[in-house]
């Protein structure tokens, strides 16, 4: 089997933005460490590959931090992930002010098919108050020319942020369709703990998004998003037709990936555990009931750029049951428009019984899905609950 | 010894106010007479309970047995019988108190008199005991040790030339506080042939031996083999055998009089032995009981119940074994719309009931839902009968009430005089009725009033201790029954009335009240995934009104490879959660939502 999905990451930006709780590190842009760093993945992907784990991955992902901070060594890894030959999707994450014109050249030469860029909006003032190291019209730049030169590219934008106005944000929804882009993904601003907006919203200097602010922006931002043929495939996500990552929907579907680099996690089923004890030796013996393992690479950067073997990263590893398993892919599912398909619901039924049946007969008589599966609109705002109640299928 | 010289005997307790240091100095004199060494003592030696030694207070008495080399060349038997420190137990107070010919009063150098040095000087001079003033902590720097002498023979009108100074931390002045005992306080007197005569101080329960009670012998003697009557009682046992604390259990050949010590009764019902009831004997019976006996009374009555329901039986089991060794704790079933079976239990007052509630969930593993606490109200319906009503729930409907009466306290405040007008004011907010007021020195001022006994356990102590910065200190006991004009406020969740929310409240404090309560419940219940309205009522009549907001959206996090283990990990936090809360209708409502009532800003 091995893994159907790569994905890279690359922990390095020019500056933390203050609501940003993801493993990434203000790093100077002469730093050493990140070539050494970008370096050691290469690496590990050949490693990986002789341990039988990327044999024939359909999709990549090089995120981060900001991938292309690090210039021209990130090419070098781009070149390094398409020269698998298998993929058919290799996106790498961007900032505006970072991709610049050579930089996407290079980026679409060494195989690049997808770019994913952090616009959060078009509104300079908001930006500022996001802390962003970028204005609306280097976005703006930045979209027309990845567009240009054939990339499939996604904007990725932030609502319920601080000064934001339904007209800000039809403002900002409506200037990144004119680009011409064809995937956009929306998430409200979280207030995630240990970060600056964190420390700011406790000393009360800063007000926490309103879940009703929250809840108006989504829907206007499928609204808007809609009439412009885009389509809601997942909460967060909308794609012109053909142009939905396939990269994401190995996350929500239970298709094993690998993840390499600093908070990079992978997953892999049983079927795997042979390959994954030959690459990762010290991972141990699983336990005789697990159906999946997850692993989340705690390895730190520096260490990581000068010990690139696989024998020589740690994990925080979690098996998980074959019911647990079954109930985050029904948990995932429903993040998708697509909703749970009807083989894992009758896997699920081999495992759950007729408990599946009364949460899911449960979950659409109190209007969370409809009856082929899929989330309405209320199940999606409240994810949390039906989430929930679909993750307590775990235990019997 | 002769058998009749109780010339060496000085049997007294420590009495102070909370904090003043009576458990350090207990202890500095355990260590001082090698009772008790000190690389054994765990500090405060004689609180036994952990939740007596977490929260500073003894909730039971005890006896220890010490021997003390005096100055004199002589040695004395000291029994230092420890009494509980809180108004809620004056009963036991008053019980072990009479069981001794002495107290050493503590008043702390820098705090000086205040309400309980009061209250317990006074419940030791009426005693008729001899008291040993002692003035602790002269360690701190801001000791004041004069001007508390001075307020002693003031405030209490107590010699104090002979007060001895003391530090419990440092040990100073503890071998001169040991002299004072010997010198001042009084040998017991009584007579080794007359018929036994002795007073049951406390008692607890042992899986092996039965019942085991502290008594103090008046006249006569006990052995073990002795068949003995409890004259309130009306029971006989055959005493299994008898000892002394010092202060792990030391068996002796007989308990003499004068002594203080333990009879293993080998009784297996713990609610047979009662505190204050008198020993004698089976055959050869004293003429008169010891005076003073009265049954504990409960005061304060709280619904509690299990949030998960399977646990009822195991509610019933915890509170039968606490009863063991807590024979004033009562209860009856109760059953709630809302909550389900429960027990309505009565408590000696809100102290009680908060330690009995913690016990249950610490010690018995349960999660409980307390309500809001009640007191006995009586009852006059127009058919002419009187109902004892414990729980708003079973108030009948007020068509059929004539009258409610309801219970007052006669309290004390001592509080400096620039705090007394903000005491007054809390007083007539709360339905006091000043009685009395005295200067009890320049920085001192009693204030005794009338209170409801409901007004108290509402929020009383806390705003009495936060609006006079902690100065003012609280006695009471219960005074008599009042007509009052009462009614029951109910609570409706989502158009459900709850009944476990009802109370019952005076008239005129209904509407604030219920404005207060709703919006405090407002502020406990979280959001829901819909609207929930809350309202307050008087009968049909809806009085006050708040809506919990539905949620529109919650958290949608980014959910990615390593997001998912982060994202279940917060799903089953969130499930933890709301195990703790009680489903009522379609409405989830956390434990403390039960007692918001005590949490009303502005009753």
């Amino acid at each position: 089997m091995s893994a159907h999905a790569l994905y890279l990451h690359v922990p390095f930006c020019k500056s933390k933005c203050p609501y940003c709780d993801f493993v990434s590190f203000a790093t100077r842009r002469d730093d050493p460490l990140m070539e050494a760093y970008i370096n050691s993945l290469a690496f590990q992907i050949g490693e990986a590959a002789e341990a039988g784990l990327l044999e024939a991955p359909a999709t990549a992902y090089i995120g981060g931090g900001t991938p292309s901070y690090a210039g021209e060594s990130i090419v070098g890894l781009a070149s390094r992930t398409a020269s698998l030959g298998s993929l058919s999707e290799l996106t790498l994450e961007a900032n505006p002010e970072s991709l610049t014109f050579d930089l996407s050249m290079m980026l679409r030469e060494s195989g690049v098919s997808r770019l994913s860029i952090g616009v959060q909006s078009l509104d300079d003032a908001e930006l500022s108050a996001l802390g962003r190291a970028h204005d609306a019209k280097t976005a703006r730049q930045a979209l027309n020319r990845a567009v240009e030169l054939g990339f499939d590219v996604s904007a990725d934008l932030m609502c319920a942020i601080p000064l934001q106005t339904s007209s800000s944000w039809l403002d900002t929804l409506e200037g990144v369709l004119a680009t011409g882009v064809s995937h956009v993904s929306v998430y409200p601003l979280m207030i995630e703990e240990g970060t600056a907006f964190a420390r700011a919203v406790e000393a009360g200097e800063q007000v926490a998004p309103d879940d009703g602010d929250e809840a108006l922006r989504m829907e206007e931002a499928e609204a808007v998003l809609s009439s412009y043929g885009f389509a809601r495939y997942e909460v967060a996500s909308y794609a012109k037709e053909g142009h939905n990552c396939l990269h994401n929907r190995a996350y929500w579907t239970g298709i094993s990936y690998l993840g390499l680099g600093t908070g990079a996690a992978s997953m892999f089923g049983r079927e795997d555990f042979p390959a994954l004890a030959c690459a990762f030796p010290q991972l141990g013996m699983p336990p005789a009931d697990a159906a999946r393992i997850r692993l989340s690479c705690t390895t730190d950067r520096t260490y990581l750029a000068a010990h690139p073997a696989l024998s020589e990263q740690s994990f925080e590893v979690e098996y998980l049951s074959l019911r647990e398993s079954l109930a985050e892919d029904l948990m995932l599912g429903t993040r998708m428009s697509c909703g749970i398909s009807p083989t894992l619901v009758s896997r699920a039924r081999d495992v759950m019984g007729a408990q599946l049946d009364d949460c899911l007969s449960g979950l659409i008589a109190d209007g969370y899905l409809v009856e082929s599966l899929a989330p309405t609109r209320r199940g999606w705002l409240l994810g949390n609950e039906l989430y929930g109640r679909l993750w307590e299928l775990s235990s019997g | 010894m002769p058998k009749n010289d109780t010339s060496h005997i000085r049997n007294f307790s420590i009495v102070a106010h909370i904090d003043h240091g009576k458990s350090t100095i207990s202890d500095r004199v355990l260590e001082l007479t090698h009772t008790v060494e000190e690389r054994d003592l765990d500090s405060q030696m004689l609180d036994t309970m952990d939740i007596e030694r977490e929260r500073g207070i003894t909730i039971k008495s005890n006896a220890v047995r010490i021997m003390y080399d005096a100055d004199d060349g002589e040695t004395y038997q000291f029994n230092l019988i420890d009494t509980p420190g809180h108004v809620d137990f004056t009963y036991e107070v008053s019980r072990s108190l009479a069981a001794c010919e002495g107290a050493v009063l503590v008043v702390d150098a820098t705090q000086g008199v205040e309400a309980q040095t009061v209250s317990n000087a006074m419940l030791a001079m009426n005693a008729g005991l001899d008291i040993v003033p002692a003035i602790n902590k002269i360690d701190l720097p801001s000791a004041e040790p004069e001007a508390v002498r001075a307020e002693i023979e003031e405030a209490l009108a107590i010699p104090a030339e002979d007060a001895v100074c003391v530090s419990g931390k440092t040990g100073a002045g503890i071998h001169e506080l040991l002299e004072s005992i010997v010198f001042l306080i009084s040998p017991p007197s009584g007579d080794a042939d007359a018929p036994l005569k002795a007073l049951i101080l406390d008692s607890y329960f042992d899986a092996y031996r039965g019942v085991v009670a502290t008594v103090r012998v008046f006249d006569g003697s006990i052995r073990a083999g002795d068949t003995l009557h409890m004259m309130q009682a009306g029971i006989d046992f055959l005493v299994d055998g008898v000892g002394v604390r010092r202060p792990l259990e030391t068996p002796v050949e007989q308990l003499s009089v004068g002594e203080v010590g333990y009879v293993v009764t080998g009784l297996k019902d713990s609610a047979a032995v009662h505190v204050g009831d008198t020993l004698t004997g089976a055959g050869r019976r004293t003429a008169e009981p010891l005076p003073g006996y009265r049954e504990a009374k409960p005061m304060v009555f709280t619904g509690l119940f299990p949030i998960d329901n399977k646990e009822y039986e195991s509610l019933r089991d915890a509170l039968e074994k606490l009863r063991v060794n807590d024979p004033s704790l009562t209860w009856a079933p109760e059953t709630s719309v809302a909550l389900g079976f429960g027990f309505r239990v009565g408590f000696l007052g809100l102290l009680h009931m908060e330690v009995v509630k913690e016990r249950l969930e610490r010690e018995f593993d349960l999660d409980l839902i307390g309500t809001s606490p009640s007191v006995d109200y009586h009852v006059f319906t127009t058919a002419g009968e009187l109902l004892d009503i414990k729980s708003p729930q079973d108030l009948p409907a007020p068509e059929k009430i004539d009258r409610i009466e309801e219970p007052y306290l006669k309290a004390t405040v001592i509080v400096p005089p620039e705090y007394m007008g903000a005491v007054i004011q809390l007083i007539i907010e709360h339905r006091g009725i000043q009685d009395n007021m005295v200067y009890l020195s320049d920085n001192s001022v009693e204030i005794t009033f009338h209170i409801p006994l409901a007004e108290l356990i509402l929020d009383f102590f806390d705003q009495l201790k936060s609006r006079t910065k902690g100065y003012a200190s609280l006695d009471y006991e219960f005074c008599d029954y009042r007509v009052s004009d009462l009614v029951k406020l109910d609570v409706l969740l989502a158009g459900e009335l709850v009944d476990a929310l009802s109370f019952i409240v005076h008239r005129e404090k209904a509407y604030a009240l219920a404005r207060g309560l709703c919006d405090k419940l407002k502020e406990i219940i979280p959001r829901q995934q819909f609207e929930v309205p809350i309202q307050g009522a008087i009968g049909n009549k809806i009085i006050s009104r708040s809506t919990v907001r539905a949620v529109r959206k919650d958290v949608l996090a980014k959910c990615y490879g390593g997001d998912i283990s982060r994202k279940r990990k917060l799903l089953e936090k969130q499930k933890e959660g709301k195990k703790r809360m009680k489903q009522i209708g379609s409405v989830e409502v956390p434990q403390e939502a039960f007692l918001a009532v005590l949490k009303v800003d502005d009753g």
